[in-house]
């Protein structure tokens, strides 16, 4: 009987050897090699070059990421305080934005940033930029907010904030409330029972969430050229070009890859580490 | 009595090379109430799988009506189960669960197209059911609306309602809290002679189990140690773990002199048991409630109390006589540091053969009320086991 | 005090929603703008809406979005299910192990998984090709097709790989959840394993399906960049035709498509929510209730005659379902097929409607956005075009790469009409490779409402009068011209110092903060807009940005002292191209004056089409019933002496080639 249905998962695992497994193994190897076939560690070597690119794609993901733990954590918190009504059309309309083309949700904030944009409409409408030119006696028509790294950071903060809202949400929304009576109970009072129950219970949330944001962060590569005007390359964009950009080299492409795959692999298990023995928060 | 209904004939079970069940003989006759009784990891569930069609035995045969079924699916046994947790389906309401094995089309013997109930009968039979069990008028009840007096009724309603020739009860009134229990033992007791089938009901509660079988059968380490009357079972047990299982038990070392002479303390006792050899070492059972304390000058043992505990009807006391402690119920109060005598009647004198359980039982050297709980964690333990294996 | 609080909170929430929900008002709002500007207000009006009907390029990505969304959820929905029911019956330390390898597609970047698919099926081409090769050769039975590229197969092999964890990630807590037993008692009770699966495992785990199908489909709907990477260049989903515009300009009718699915999922997300309130209130009552009409129907059709209607209706859904899927696909493939790929905007897309109509085969026509990128994807093997139509330069790099077809001339008559100026180039010195499509220059587009000055020199690009205003044009062969130009060296050259002076100038200008952003196609709705005052592009593009640009904008093109590029687009076939007919049949369609009018008139390009370029002004004249002014039709087709300045790109030796994209690729990393 057992055997039975064991058997239901051969399939899945064949299935993941062929298009989970296999694909990465394509990957170390075309990392490891030249175009002639030959073995190489030319591929890593030559990422020195493209230090910078990683720093800065770090440094933007993690910056976006703290921002979104910043709002989604309070948002996540708050929203759980309300009633059962309210936290239902709550979640529901943090999750409808992704059924708007993100590449669309995107762009719109890039007619809302542009030079000639928007926001920038309704500062001269409003006489903004005279009063600063009149203060300043300067020549301002605009403020430069599209392809800049804050516009950057603002698309994938934007773009991912749902993810870090939902599985703090739903960790904070499972918590038994006799916990937090307990705390009270014993003396503690709301700061105190924040930080010292409720925040620890939160963390497999918070470390699901952290990684949901982070990880599509360091490697987008749609973003920083919608809104970065891909003067600044990001991770995402240098390895496209090495496949389908303009400077075809998938072998150092995938090197590439790999490199981010394995520091962002390290910084995982690092946190979850951290974040030991807690269950894994369901994702959705 | 009556006809053999299911053998079992040298069944063993082995999980990764372990023995679970030991070369089991048993047969269970028609229409008898038997219990599997044993703590937690001793086979009974095994067992009751075995019968069930869950698990096949990794040697032996299994014989229904003399026929062997040790390679029919369950779902093609005569029989049925009442499980641990009941195991009611969520998504269907109190009729659609009772009605649930009607609608399984079947295959009828000698015909290829499968055959399913009509409608009118499936209704007809299921409120039927519900009336025996009391639960008319909760058709369309869901399940986590019931209360688990009420979700026990609906499993056994399920499982009979399908007329099996044996019911397989797998601790079924282990969730319920103890009044609920005493009430659902008389009632099944009521279901099945009622309905006059085979019941075979797996538990680790020797009250339970007392109350009421027709047969017990008492089984640990995947061995059968005792089967028989519960009159039987707890007048002669057969060893040390049978004697301390059911019911509470002193037991000493003795030996044997001739028959019905037994001698422990030192001293010789009249008892009424013989066929043993000429001074062979036996385990002597004294139960607890059989014990006259008397005063100190007229009692055949002198011992001094240890500790006295209210039990409600009795007074649970200890007394150590010459560092070996038992456990005396009594009705009168003795308190601690009393020095008392004691009288043993030959009828509250038991001797058994020395077994493998010898010296593990029957010592209240150390017993608590701790004794008491770590009952209830082998509970527990067996829960987590029993998830384990599926 | 307390009430203070939650108002605090609620306005705190209300905000995080703002921000949320801003852009998608302004998309919702801008899809009735009467003007096709997605910032400036011209009015209301449905005329997108009806517009996005007759749009066959969004229509078609919609379509195929949906349906490999549909079928990628619904395989990974059955396929997820009986794999976690696998997973749960194995022992617990191969689960574990299982579902970490199950989650690798989750906690990976998109772009990785992408890639690895991307390299993955390439590679297993490389194999089957082999593979095929050698079963055609020992059998006649079956023909084996020897070609497979990235294509609609590797796209749905794609999405269901990516959405098989999730269905399993919202399945396996049902099964952790379910009572064990319930198999047993099912089996107990007479069923098999088949109908326990059915009667009671199904129904149990069904809300872990329902929304592991839920959150699959929305990834699919949602998925670019895995997309992106396989569905190679014949296949293109809603999401990547969305990137290729947001490079140009969306089309409001975008707004209107992803309102109408937005509002539609608003909808379903709204009566499932109402309902599942409904059911939960009543749910709480302990009082025996009446049955809902979903169980009532239950009851009902849980007698024979019921059941038999209820399994029909499910084998004739799943009939037609099938039978949809066969004929859609079949529909396309059984007509003859031309797969054409080009850059943005680039034809009058009525001509792929006439040609469709005069010879019955289908045109699928396909955009990239440099040379670059083309040779890329060649490489790659996303794209099994039959037609490209690449640069100069680029056209003799694939000839010495040996990725072209010989043209048979004898099925293209109209290469008569080509002037002789541009056959026999030096890129297809024979001419047996090409047929020239375009041909064009290179220069400054500025905005003359801000720069005041008369520019004539590619000096502006570096200057930091203009800072933050100029536009780097996004390829390297241009980017380095001008820049060569300037410092006054050949675009051909190949000297190592003098291609890294020239890079060096544009580096130092991209540290200086001199450029707003790389741009391609881009440059269209940032020039129009008046978001930026320079830009390097061609000169047909100057003229329809200048048709489009908005008020307060006025843009000037110049082609600079000291040269510029003119460049031939020639369409070639390529080297196996599997419908080498077809695409004749299209390139002498395209070469003919008809085609070649239209298409100067609605992309501004010069034609290379004899009769067509003389023609064009009277031609123009009797379209708009006004005279072409010469100052438009002299950009448009420069002058033999503006000629005379500009170089034509020559294919550069591999070394320099190298050297060129390792610069362009090191400029973005400063």
């Amino acid at each position: 009987m057992k055997n039975k249905r064991s058997l239901f998962a051969v399939p899945y695992v064949g299935w993941m050897a062929l298009f989970v497994v296999a694909p990465i193994v394509m990957v170390v190897i075309y990392a490891f090699t030249t175009a002639a076939g030959g073995f190489t560690l030319e591929n890593f070597s030559s990422m020195g070059t493209y230090a910078s690119v990683f720093t800065r794609s770090f440094w933007l993901a993690i910056l976006a990421t703290l921002i979104c733990l910043l709002i989604g954590y309070p948002a996540a918190y708050l929203i759980s305080r309300e009633g059962p009504r309210f936290q239902r059309a709550a979640m529901m309309l943090v999750m409808l934005p992704m059924w708007m083309n993100f590449l669309l949700r995107t762009y719109s904030w890039m007619s809302v940033l542009e030079n000639n944009g928007l926001i920038n409409r309704l500062f001269a409408a409003i006489g903004l930029f005279k009063l600063i030119n009149g203060v300043t006696g300067g020549e301002m028509e605009y403020f430069h907010m599209i392809n800049t790294q804050g516009a950057v950071v603002l698309g994938m903060v934007y773009n991912y904030l749902p993810f870090m809202i939902l599985p703090i949400y739903s960790v904070i929304e499972k918590m038994d409330g006799s916990l937090l009576e307990a705390a009270r109970d014993l003396g503690a009072g709301s700061a105190r029972v924040f930080s010292k129950v409720i925040l620890p219970l939160s963390l497999p949330g918070v470390l699901s969430g952290v990684t949901m944001v982070f990880v599509p962060s360091v490697s987008t590569f749609a973003i920083s050229r919608l809104l970065g005007g891909g003067t600044q390359m990001m991770l995402g964009d240098l390895i496209e070009q090495q496949f389908l950009g303009g400077a075809y080299s998938p072998h150092l492409g995938a090197a590439i890859a790999l490199v981010m795959m394995v520091i962002v692999v390290v910084c995982m298990v690092v946190m979850n580490h951290f974040g030991e023995g807690e269950e894994q928060a369901v994702m959705l | 009595m009556s006809k053999k209904l299911i053998s079992l004939a040298d069944c063993c079970v082995a999980f990764d090379g372990e023995l679970v069940l030991d070369h089991i003989n048993l047969y269970f006759n028609d229409s008898e109430f038997l219990t599997l009784l044993g703590p937690s990891g001793c086979g009974k569930t095994t067992t009751l799988r075995i019968i069930g069609g869950f698990l096949t035995p990794t040697s032996g045969e299994v014989l229904f009506d003399g026929v062997r079924i040790n390679d029919v699916p369950p779902n093609q046994r005569q029989i049925n189960t009442v499980f641990q947790r009941y195991a009611l389906f969520p998504h269907l309401n109190v009729f659609e669960n009772v009605a649930f094995g009607l609608r399984i089309p079947k295959t009828e013997a000698g015909k290829r197209k499968k055959a399913r109930l009509p409608e009118e009968e499936i209704h007809q039979r299921v409120l039927e059911m519900l009336e025996v069990v009391s639960l008319k008028g909760f058709e369309t009840r869901r399940i986590t609306e019931l209360s688990g007096g009420q979700q026990q009724r609906v499993a056994i309603a399920r499982a009979l309602v399908n007329r099996p020739k044996v019911l397989l009860l797998d601790e079924p009134l282990g969730a319920l809290d103890l009044r609920l229990r005493k009430d659902m033992q008389s009632e099944l007791k009521r279901i099945q002679q009622q309905l006059g089938i085979t019941f075979i009901y797996v538990t680790h509660d020797q009250e339970e189990a007392l109350a009421m079988s027709d047969t017990i059968v008492v089984m640990d380490q995947g061995r059968i140690q005792q089967i028989g009357t519960p009159e039987d079972i707890y007048n002669e047990p057969k060893n040390a773990f049978v004697a301390d299982f059911i019911g509470e038990s002193n037991i000493l070392d003795g030996v044997m002199h001739e028959d019905y002479v037994v001698e422990f303390f030192n001293r010789k006792f009249k008892c009424l048991d013989k066929g043993f050899a000429p001074m062979e070492p036996v385990d002597v059972v004294i139960r607890p409630e059989d014990v006259d304390i008397v005063p100190p000058e007229k009692g055949q043992l002198r011992g001094t109390v240890t500790s006295v505990t209210f039990k409600g009807v009795h007074y649970d006391t200890i007394v150590d006589f010459k560092g070996f402690k038992w456990l005396i119920q009594t009705t009168d109060y003795h308190p601690e540091g009393e020095t008392i005598g004691i009288i043993l009647n030959p009828d509250d004198i038991h001797i058994m053969h020395k077994s493998p359980y010898s010296g593990m039982f029957g010592d209240y050297s150390s017993y608590s009320e701790e004794y008491d709980e770590l009952e209830d964690i082998s509970l527990l333990e067996e829960d987590v086991e029993g998830g384990d294996e599926e | 005090m307390k009430k203070q609080r939650r108002s605090g909170s609620r306005l705190f929430i209300g905000l995080i929603f703002l921000f949320l929900y801003l852009p998608i008002f302004l998309l919702i709002v801008f899809s009735f703008n009467a003007g096709d500007s997605s910032a400036v207000w011209k009015g209301f009006s449905l005329h997108w809406y009806g517009e996005l009907f007759q749009n066959r390029l969004i229509m078609e990505s919609l379509y195929m979005t949906l349906l490999v969304s549909l079928l990628a959820t619904v395989i990974s929905t059955a396929a997820g299910t009986f794999a976690a029911i696998g997973l749960y019956s194995l022992s617990r330390r191969k689960r574990d192990a299982l579902l970490v390898v199950n989650n690798i597609p989750m906690m990976n970047a998109d772009i990785v998984t992408g890639v690895s698919l991307c390299l993955f099926f390439v590679a297993f081409f490389q194999g089957w090709g082999g593979v095929a090769r050698w079963v055609n050769g020992i059998q006649n039975a079956v023909e084996l097709p020897t070609r497979l590229t990235l294509g609609f197969g590797t796209l749905l092999l794609a999405h269901i790989a990516f959405n098989i964890p999730y269905v399993i990630l919202n399945v396996a807590p049902r099964l952790r959840q379910m009572d064990k037993n319930l198999v047993d008692a099912a089996q107990d009770l007479g069923c098999t394993w088949m109908q326990a699966f059915w009667r009671v495992i199904l129904p149990e785990i069904k809300p872990g399906i329902v929304s592991g199908a839920l959150i699959a489909f929305t990834m699919s709907v949602d998925d670019f960049v895995i997309s992106y990477f396989t569905a190679g260049s014949s296949t293109s989903t809603l999401s990547m035709t969305i990137y290729g515009m947001t490079k140009r300009r969306i089309t409001p009718e975008i707004n209107a498509v992803s309102t109408l699915l937005f509002l539609t999922v608003l909808l379903l997300l709204v009566i499932v929510n109402v309902r599942e309130v409904r059911q939960e209130r009543r749910g709480v009552s302990l009082e025996p209730r009446k049955l809902t009409w979903m169980e009532k129907l239950s009851v009902r059709t849980s007698t024979p005659r019921w059941r038999w209607v209820k399994r029909g209706a499910g084998a004739a859904m799943a009939c037609c379902f099938v039978a949809a899927v066969i004929f859609l696909t079949g529909a396309t493939s059984s007509r003859p097929v031309v797969n054409v790929c080009s850059w943005g905007e680039y034809i009058d897309t009525d001509l792929i409607t006439r040609f469709e109509e005069e010879t019955g085969i289908r045109v699928n026509y396909q955009t990239v956005e440099s040379n670059e990128t083309l040779y890329s994807l060649l490489k790659s093997g996303g794209a099994d075009y039959d037609v490209v139509v690449p640069s100069d330069y680029m056209i003799a790099r694939l000839i010495e790469e040996d990725m072209l077809e010989e043209l048979d001339y004898g099925n293209i008559p109209n290469f008569e009409l080509i002037d002789d100026r541009f056959k026999y180039l030096s890129y297809d010195p024979e001419n047996i490779y090409t047929v020239p499509y375009t041909w064009g220059t290179l220069g400054i587009i500025y905005n003359a409402a801000v720069v005041e000055e008369d520019i004539s020199s590619w000096s502006v690009l570096y200057d930091d009068k203009y800072a933050g205003n100029v536009l780097l044009i996004n390829n390297s062969r241009d980017a380095l011209g001008a820049a060569l130009l300037y410092l006054g060296y050949s675009v051909n050259t190949t000297s190592e110092a003098e291609i890294r002076e020239a890079y060096a100038l544009i580096d130092d200008a991209n540290r200086r903060g001199v450029f707003q952003g790389k741009v391609m196609d881009e440059v269209f709705q940032k020039m129009e807009g008046g978001n930026a005052a320079i830009a390097t592009y061609y000169a047909g593009d100057y003229l329809s940005m200048r048709d489009n640009q908005a008020e307060g904008v006025d843009l000037a093109f110049v082609i600079p002292e000291e040269g510029s590029n003119w460049f031939v687009d020639a369409m070639c076939i390529l080297k196996d191209a599997p419908h080498k007919t077809e695409a004749e049949m299209w390139i002498n369609f395209i070469a003919s004056t008809d085609a070649n009018l239209a298409n100067m008139d609605y992309i501004w390009y010069a034609s290379p089409n004899r009769v067509a370029l003389e023609q064009y002004p009277a031609y123009y004249e009797e379209l708009y019933g006004e005279e072409l002014d010469p100052e438009t039709y002299e950009i448009m087709a420069a002058s033999a002496e503006v000629l005379e300045r500009c170089e034509v790109y020559e294919n550069l030796p591999g070394e320099t080639q190298q050297l060129y994209s390792r610069l362009w690729v090191e400029l973005g990393t400063g």
